[in-house]
């Protein structure tokens, strides 16, 4: 059975979306004309804040909400025209796992396999295999509903992996978990990856987007305001921040020892900005690991009664990324659920 | 078999055991459903015990009040059964689970299906249960296995019909609150029914109502298989009263699930 589309070419993007439009009934622009491309074995991420518009986009390429205007295809398909040839090929993972409480991890797996028409024999194996991946074959025989967080999470992402799908969309996925169950999620998550399964990802933890994705897409209000690799949009953010710690007697002693900071390092090389802060100064300092010993000699001229307490030096992350380009800080709050009404 | 009907049978088939698991590891489901059921038939069969000596009644040929209730509390019993039938799917609707079932390749109707199929297997297993403790407090099945079987059936086809009444305010209002309005109009056409007195004692107007009464066909059908024997008539015309009342209700259900999910 051979559906219309270019199978062709290896180069072909995954996920082609072109000026994606979404605008709800309400009137409220949800996605607001965005255009990107995902290639094949890429891990790509949406990064931004809660109701940018990211579970839209996301909703809209997995077939289940009608775009307004604009083109989606996956593996080269029309989510809008080829729905059924687009399911076949996409895992989905939704941003609170979505279980049958009532059958147990392994009828979980099968019957999600099964509306996918993996053969009986063939999904048995997948099963135990994904079960194990996960590690929950000891309780694969339990309820869902009595899994914890953690297990809900591995076991809806078995779910979404056991027809192999070529592209896996998660949103928020590890939205809720521990450090630990996120820190063992996050080792699935890349290990998927590297078996060449293409992987789109939407999250508002910039720790995340910075760690799993090759390349990421910062999303606010609808837009995408900057994409690239994690790597490449902090180094465009350049200087690294060096905190500095005064030990100060009253706000004018800050003031004199901050003033002070100031004039020690006049002229200093790499330098591009001095920020007072309440506890102290921020410095912005290209290659601030290179320039720590100099900086360190400049500031120990013992005069300017500067009382140094404490340094810290930090690399630009996505949040300042974000920062740059919105002119806001990601919120990191649970995400609202959205509460649908009925009568 | 074309590719639609193959489809939908295969996707029904499997969602359907997922549902009747949901079904059966949950106690309280069962017992919710035989619980009033089994109080009116035995109170009624005791409160009521002498009414059997009205003349009206020997026409049936029940030779208890017991033995005359039990048909109707079978009927009860189809309906417990699917009187709340549109809540599971409403959960699924908000929590996303019906998402998840979507993002597959399956036809959307399936996923109804595969919670109304079930519902004949829920409502006869209920009334068979109805049954058994019926004949136990003394009511008889005169047409043996083969009866309990047709009456079983009976049963079945009724509470899947029935529960568009539960499945269509459900969808139309995406509101659990709702899955129990409409489907509770049992309880006033059941009272008017045969279930508790025979036609022959009820005033004029309730003879003309029973003459359209989908319960009481299904009770009229039911009565002659415990008490005398097969009335194929009487089975003929509940099978085609069913029919009637689960076109009607089961066309809006389609519509409104349509809609729901569209």
């Amino acid at each position: 059975m051979s559906a219309r589309g270019p199978n062709s070419t290896m180069t072909r993007p995954v996920i082609e979306v072109e000026d994606l439009v979404k605008v709800y009934a309400g009137g409220a622009r949800a996605v607001d004309g965005i255009t990107f491309a995902i290639q094949p074995g890429e891990l790509f991420g949406f990064l931004g804040p809660n109701g940018a518009g990211k579970t839209t986009t996301i909703r809209i390429l997995a077939t289940l909400l009608r775009a307004t205007s604009g083109v989606a295809r996956v593996a080269g398909f029309d989510v809008a025209t080829q729905a059924a040839e687009v399911r076949r090929r996409l895992g989905l993972a939704m941003q609170t796992p979505t279980l049958d409480t009532f059958s147990t991890g392994r009828e979980n797996i099968e019957l999600i396999g099964r509306m996918h028409r993996v053969p009986a024999a063939e999904l048995k194996r997948r099963t135990d295999e994904l079960l194990e991946l996960m590690g929950l074959t000891a309780v694969s025989r339990k309820l869902a509903g009595t899994y914890s967080g953690g297990m809900r999470r591995r076991l809806d992402l078995a779910c979404a992996l056991v027809h192999r799908p070529e592209m896996l969309i998660l949103d928020e996925p590890t939205e809720g978990l521990d450090p630990q169950s996120r820190n063992a999620l996050w080792g699935e998550l890349e290990r998927i990856s590297r078996e060449g399964t293409s992987m789109l990802l939407t999250t508002h933890y910039m720790e995340e987007a910075d760690r799993l994705c090759n390349r990421v897409a910062i999303i606010d209000n609808g837009r995408i305001v900057v994409e690239g690799s994690p790597e490449h949009l902090k180094a465009a953010i350049g200087a690294d921040t060096v905190t500095l710690r005064l030990e100060a007697h009253g706000p004018e002693d800050l003031a004199r020892q901050q003033a002070g900071v100031r004039d020690l390092l006049d002229g200093f090389d790499s330098l591009e900005a001095v920020t007072p802060e309440t506890f102290g100064v921020s410095l912005s300092i290209r290659n601030a690991g290179r320039a720590l010993p100099q900086l360190m000699r400049s500031l120990d001229q013992n005069g300017n009664g500067v009382r140094l307490v404490g340094l810290s030096v930090a690399q630009p992350s996505l949040d300042d990324v974000f920062l740059k380009y919105t002119g806001r800080r990601i919120r990191t709050e649970a995400a609202d659920q959205p509460i649908i009404l009925g009568w | 078999m074309t590719p639609l009907i193959g489809d939908l049978f295969y996707e029904s088939w499997y969602l359907g055991l997922r549902t009747l698991r949901r079904f059966y590891r949950v106690p309280a489901n069962w017992i919710g459903i035989i619980l009033f059921p089994l109080i009116q038939l035995f109170v009624f069969s005791q409160l009521f015990k002498d009414i059997i000596q009205l003349p009206g009644f020997r026409a049936s040929g029940s030779g208890s009040y017991l033995a005359y209730l039990a048909p109707g509390q079978i009927a009860f019993t189809a309906f417990f059964a699917v009187a709340w039938s549109g809540s599971a799917i409403l959960v699924e609707y908000r929590n996303g689970y019906m998402d998840k079932l979507r993002a597959t390749p399956i036809r959307r109707v399936s996923i109804l299906f595969g919670e109304l199929v079930p519902l004949f297997f829920e409502s006869a297993i209920m009334a068979g249960g109805i049954l058994v403790l019926s004949i136990v407090l003394g009511a008889t099945i005169k047409t043996g296995l083969f009866g309990a079987v047709l009456i079983l059936v009976l049963s079945g086809l009724f509470g899947m019909a029935w529960a568009g009444t539960s499945f269509i305010p459900a969808f139309l209002t995406k509101s659990e609150q709702a899955t129990g309005t409409l489907s509770l109009l049992f309880f006033p056409i059941a009272f008017m029914s045969t279930a508790f007195v025979p036609p022959a004692l009820m005033p004029g107007w309730l003879q003309t109502v029973n003459d359209w009464n989908p319960i009481t066909f299904l009770i009229e059908a039911i009565r002659p298989l415990m008490v005398s024997g097969y009335d194929w008539g009487a089975i003929g015309k509940a099978l085609v009263a069913i029919a009637v009342l689960g076109a009607v209700l089961q066309s809006a259900t389609l519509w409104a699930f349509r809609r729901l999910t569209a």
